[in-house]
């Protein structure tokens, strides 16, 4: 019993972390420290997970009785990791952020550490009813988080177009899963994987479940054309609540999406080009790299072009999602490594963005980052950084991140794919560029005002970590890669 | 910088003390010279480079001294370099197995990195002691690539160092050097400390940023020419962009940030084709080696591919070496990115980062995929001509930009070196080789003198100018020394290069019966050279002044004399002695046209493919090349790398 309660304790770190805050914030007349507080808890939870990653998590007996609603394996352990992770730079950016720009309301923590409990859930989920309470439970949170700035209309106006498409995205899903139980009597997904086998993806209502899954599935991952609402809520959102939904939001939806799609839709017959999902997600890949990149390269705003950015990577993914079909394990291990640097250089950008603004003068369009880079280097340096990271220069993380998905690809034959994911990483480059130039190359418009950056020991903190973290995977990534191959090789072949 | 012209030429001093001083300085400097160098030559060069040198050209005793150090020293190296002259070399490295250092190259690659790592914690407020530490370095790095004259270079590599990286993806940090990147690395760390000291006389702000770059830059361009892991390579490919990005658009002109841009991406846009086509080489290679992949060079070369794949992997990968060459027509970016960039952003783009190019496509395309190169040489040798040699001079010819004419005169020499990699004659690739290295110090030359002109007038047009070789004769004096080498004048290095390649061009069997109508096009092209270069340099300083902002210009000051005299005088040293450098390489060339001529004869042409000579089999891979150093399979260094004969 207790073995079990320590193979779930990463879930657990986080829920009972997040009432105790709750209760804190409410109780106490203590202020300020709350940040550190939800920064700990998530860390801890990292190390939780790690501790029964370390542990051997197939050697708990009686591990299976969580399942098939909530399966602990090396897979979810993953990315309670990567969530937790994700989850704690963002509420050490908050814990900069918030203060700095009035915003300073403690449930901002409870929520996002609610809502990363739900990402958790979303990805350990065996069966489509947990699914979907991780699901809600995620999205809920993110909604509130996205509505943060309560006294900025365009704060309210992207919530409320995230949470109306969100809710339909959720409702197309149900119906999905619900067309998927009248065919094969199932709610856990090895069950339907299994019914599937025996031939079900010709039932014309079978096909009708994955298209709206998979409709579904696009709208969390936000991939074109269902990635509207990205921009807006993305904008409209605080820094380190956009920093959550870019990362551990997208993280979630990517596991949920590969353990769908592999366990449920992973037979011969689904899973192939002639008759199965792959060659519609290899269209939205390509959709969605392609546009993200091209209005990502129009943009004004740095956020706005970061938000699409976060659209193109998960274009990236999806090429990656799509190699499952030849290699399961390789293809996702792939998708996996490039979700750890995704959400560190994402992180790293992000939070070195919060960096340059300041009270009254958030540093959000280009112009206002003029000049940034000669007048505060430290401030400027580790933008530079996380942008290069992203934009796939070697030697750093995102370069990789990039190489193992683009190889997956290459090896499962997709080559005119990869081409087109190659072509856009050039056209990506540009708009990383831009921001370069703005910084070091260009000086502030005559009579605007002249950034200058916040001073915050929390800010700084996520960026030494995420630099850290873009460094090492970027230098010696073979250690995170026998991770990825482990938790991956769930999905067997 | 026009300040500091003008102290230096103002006061004339009176013969004295300071005088006295100075030539006792220079004596005992000859005398310390003498006793490390055992060259009395070289010695008797310097003393009377020093005591003969007039005052109007050695302005101050430090520049006097820095010219004889430099005379000296070239005295020296020719000496020593000369074939017959090879007793004291015997004498030093004695016989049996080569003793070289394995980590040699590192050192090369990494003392450049670590000091641009340095420099970030040097004090902003303290360009002095930025700009002094980047010049040791970078002299520091020169020094350490001296020994690479030390060994033998024969057909095989050497200072071969391979340790595993990443063990399961078969990426290993595999460096090592041959005959023909010898010449490449030493260019670079013989140019990069002198583009590194004349920009220290005009760029003035943001030092540190300055000096990051520039090291950053030489750590990698070294890095990318050692490299015999494609993964590594590629790595120091991309490397190299982001600090010459930087320094177009943060110390270029008005328009440098769209140029900037555009350099960026149009390399990036070749590069990520070939990361595609190195990725599918190594994932073709691990199929047919149960599953091991490779980034290795010499593994990744016995890979036996149909023409289906070859082809396309082929154009990837040349199409990022012409791009970066550039080749016509994908050169728009380069008169764009001289024009705009500072001056030793300039020498460097043109003397170093152009070669990469044409370096790649010489050891990767030709030595990757034999059958290919040969299927495609004889018309893309066509377009080296007619798009590179012809066109390019055609169109610097109608250049108002000082600076934009070098830079099309790039294009057309760059036709040069590919018409001659494309021959694939043993002379072609030798003269091709030597022209790199030539392009690099004359073209440098120019773009460095550009500098000097601009600094003072703030202007490249031609028609600003006119009769400034009375104003400054010395100036007036190099320039047409850099002129001559380019135009290929017997006797200055222009005309070795220029010459091997039309001559290999012109027995070339690759090409087909046109190779005599290409090696006429080339021989053309060289007229053109005379015609774009002296009616430019006739407009400029000869005929009567006529702007009254000409009247007063300042000769050349001590910092750009010293920065200029060591390519001045390499251009006569390699036009002069060619064979110093030929040699060493001579072998490393034969192999390659050894290695190229068997793989395209291996598989004679069939009915299906005629005359093409592709392997038509399943992919399969060939034995073990000779020179290929032993393969590392534990994370360890190879302590010894012995040549397997398992032929």
């Amino acid at each position: 019993m207790l073995l079990q309660a320590f193979a779930i304790s990463p879930l657990l770190m986080v829920g009972i972390g997040a009432m105790l805050l709750m209760m804190a914030e409410a109780f106490s007349k203590v202020r300020g420290g709350l940040a550190l507080g939800a920064a700990a808890v998530c860390f801890a939870g990292v190390a939780c997970a790690a501790g029964v990653w370390m542990y051997g998590v197939e050697t708990i007996p009686g591990i299976d009785a969580f399942s098939p609603w909530i399966r602990v394996d090396r897979f979810s352990l993953f990315f309670d990791a990567l969530l937790c992770l994700g989850a704690g730079l963002s509420c050490l950016m908050a814990g900069g952020y918030l203060p700095e720009h009035n915003l300073d309301r403690g449930e901002f923590y409870s929520l996002l550490l609610l809502s990363t409990f739900g990402a958790m859930i979303l990805s350990a989920a065996g069966d489509v009813l947990t699914l979907f309470l991780g699901l809600e439970t995620m999205s809920l949170g993110v909604y509130c988080l996205a509505a943060f700035r309560r006294a900025s209309a365009r704060s309210s106006e992207g919530a409320l177009k995230y949470f109306l498409l969100g809710s339909f995205a959720a409702a197309l899903l149900l119906y999905g899963f619900a067309l998927l139980y009248g065919v094969t009597g199932h709610t856990d997904l090895q069950g339907i994987g299994d019914a599937m086998a025996k031939g079900n993806i010709r039932n014309p209502m079978a096909i009708m479940g994955l298209v709206l899954i998979l409709v579904g599935l696009a709208f969390k991952v936000s991939a074109v054309p269902f990635h509207m609402w990205t921009p807006d809520a993305y904008e409209g959102a605080p820094t380190p609540a956009t920093n959550f939904m870019a990362v551990a939001v997208k993280g979630a939806a990517f596991a949920m999406m590969l353990r769908v799609l592999l366990t449920a839709f992973g037979d011969p017959r689904s899973a192939s080009w002639a008759s199965g999902w792959p060659p519609a997600l290899a269209w939205i890949a390509v959709l969605t790299m392609t546009v993200a990149n091209l209005v990502a390269g129009r943009q004004e705003s740095v956020k706005r072009m970061l938000a699409y950015s976060s659209v193109a990577h998960a274009g990236y993914l999806l090429v990656g999602v799509v190699a499952t079909m030849h290699s399961a394990t390789q293809a996702s291990a792939g998708v996996l490594f490039y979700l750890l640097t995704y959400t560190v250089s994402t992180a790293g950008a992000f939070g070195a963005l919060i960096l340059c603004g300041r009270r009254g003068a958030e540093a959000v369009t280009y112009e206002d980052l003029a000049g940034i880079g000669r007048r505060h280097p430290a401030a400027a340096l580790p933008f530079a950084f996380f942008l290069l990271s992203l934009a796939g220069v070697p030697p750093t993380a995102g370069f990789f991140g990039k190489w193992f998905v683009f190889r997956s690809a290459i090896d499962g034959g997709f080559y005119w794919l990869t081409i087109i994911a190659f072509i856009n990483s050039v056209i990506g480059a540009y708009y990383y560029l831009r921001v370069l130039v703005f910084m070091y190359m260009r000086e502030p418009a005559a009579g605007a005002p002249i950034a200058t950056p916040m001073r915050s020991g929390y800010v700084t903190a996520a960026l030494i970590l995420s630099a850290v973290l873009v460094i090492a995977l970027g230098l010696g990534p073979t250690k995170s890669l026998s991770v990825v191959f482990q938790a991956a090789a769930i999905f067997g072949g | 910088m026009a300040r500091e012209a003008r102290q230096d030429v103002a006061p004339v001093a009176p013969i004295g003390p300071a005088t006295l001083a100075q030539f006792l300085l220079v004596g005992a400097i000859g005398l310390i010279a003498s006793i490390f160098l055992k060259g009395a030559l070289a010695v008797v060069a310097a003393g009377a480079v020093a005591a003969l040198m007039p005052r109007r050209v050695a302005h101050a005793p430090w520049v006097r001294v820095a010219l004889a150090v430099i005379a000296g020293l070239t005295v020296h190296f020719v000496l020593r370099m000369w074939p017959g002259a090879d007793a004291a070399a015997d004498a030093v490295v004695p016989e049996g197995p080569i003793k070289e250092s394995h980590t040699l190259l590192s050192w090369l690659i990494g003392l450049p990195t670590v000091g641009a790592l340095a420099v970030l914690f040097l004090p902003r407020q303290a360009p002095r002691v930025l700009k002094g530490f980047t010049l040791a370095v970078m002299l520091g790095t020169l020094a350490l690539s001296i020994p690479l004259l030390s060994v033998k270079m024969g057909r095989d590599f050497h200072f071969n160092q391979d340790v595993v990286w990443l063990e399961s993806l078969g990426i290993h940090y595999h460096v090592a050097l041959d005959g023909i990147s010898l010449w490449l690395v030493l260019l670079t760390t013989f140019i990069v400390p002198i583009a590194a000291f004349v920009s220290f006389g005009s760029i003035d702000t943001r030092i540190k940023d300055w000096c990051f770059s520039l090291l950053l830059l030489e750590g990698a361009m070294i890095g990318a020419f050692v490299a015999m892991d494609l993964f590594l390579f590629y790595v120091f490919w991309e490397v190299m962009l982001v600090p010459m990005f930087v320094m177009i658009g943060v110390w270029g002109g008005t328009n440098r940030i769209k140029s900037a841009i555009k350099f960026f991406l149009y390399t990036m846009f070749g590069s990520v084709l070939m990361l595609a086509a190195i990725l599918y080489l190594s994932y073709t290679y691990s199929r047919v080696n149960g599953g091991n992949p490779s980034f290795d060079y010499f593994e990744l070369q016995r890979v036996a591919l149909r023409r289906g794949t070859q082809v396309w992997l082929y154009g990837a990968f040349a199409l990022s070496f012409f791009i970066k060459v550039p080749m016509f027509p994908l050169h728009t970016w380069l008169p764009d990115a001289h024009t705009e960039a500072p001056t030793a952003g300039s020498i460097i783009l043109a003397a170093v980062m152009l070669k990469m190019g044409t370096y790649g496509y010489l050891r990767f395309c030709i030595g990757l995929f034999p059958e290919a190169s040969n299927e495609y040489g004889a018309s893309l040798a066509g377009v080296a001509v007619v798009g590179g040699i012809l066109y390019g001079a055609l169109v610097a010819w109608k250049q108002e930009d000082i600076k934009r004419l070098v830079a099309y005169s790039s294009v057309a020499h760059l036709g040069y070196v590919m018409l001659g990699l494309f021959s694939a004659t043993s002379s072609g690739i030798e003269g091709s080789v030597l022209q790199m290295v030539n392009h690099g110090i004359s073209t440098g030359l120019l773009f460095l003198l550009v500098g000097v002109i601009y600094d003072r007038r703030h202007t490249r047009l031609i028609e600003d100018f006119g009769g400034i070789a009375k104003v400054m004769p010395l100036f007036a004096t190099l320039f047409i020394i850099a002129t001559m080498a380019s135009v290929g004048v017997p006797g200055t290095n222009g005309f070795v290069g220029e010459f091997m390649i039309i001559t290999g061009t012109f027995v070339s069997s690759r090409l087909g019966h046109v190779s005599g109508i290409q090696s006429v096009g080339a021989a053309i092209g060289v007229i053109l050279a005379a015609l774009y270069m002296l009616s430019m340099v006739q407009r400029v300083f000869f005929g009567p002044i006529t702007k009254e902002e000409n009247k007063h210009l300042s000769d050349m000051n001590g910092r750009e004399l010293v920065a200029a005299a060591p390519l001045v005088l390499m251009i006569f040293v390699i036009g002069l002695f060619p064979r110093i450098f030929l040699d060493p390489m001579h072998d490393a060339v034969a192999r390659v046209v050894s290695d190229y001529d068997a793989r395209v004869q291996m598989h004679p042409a069939n009915a299906l493919e005629p005359a093409k000579g592709y392997y038509q089999g399943p992919v399969k891979l060939l034995p073990r090349r000779p020179e290929a150093p032993k393969v590392v399979t534990m994370a360890a260094a190879a302590p010894e790398a012995p040549k397997t004969e398992t032929n």
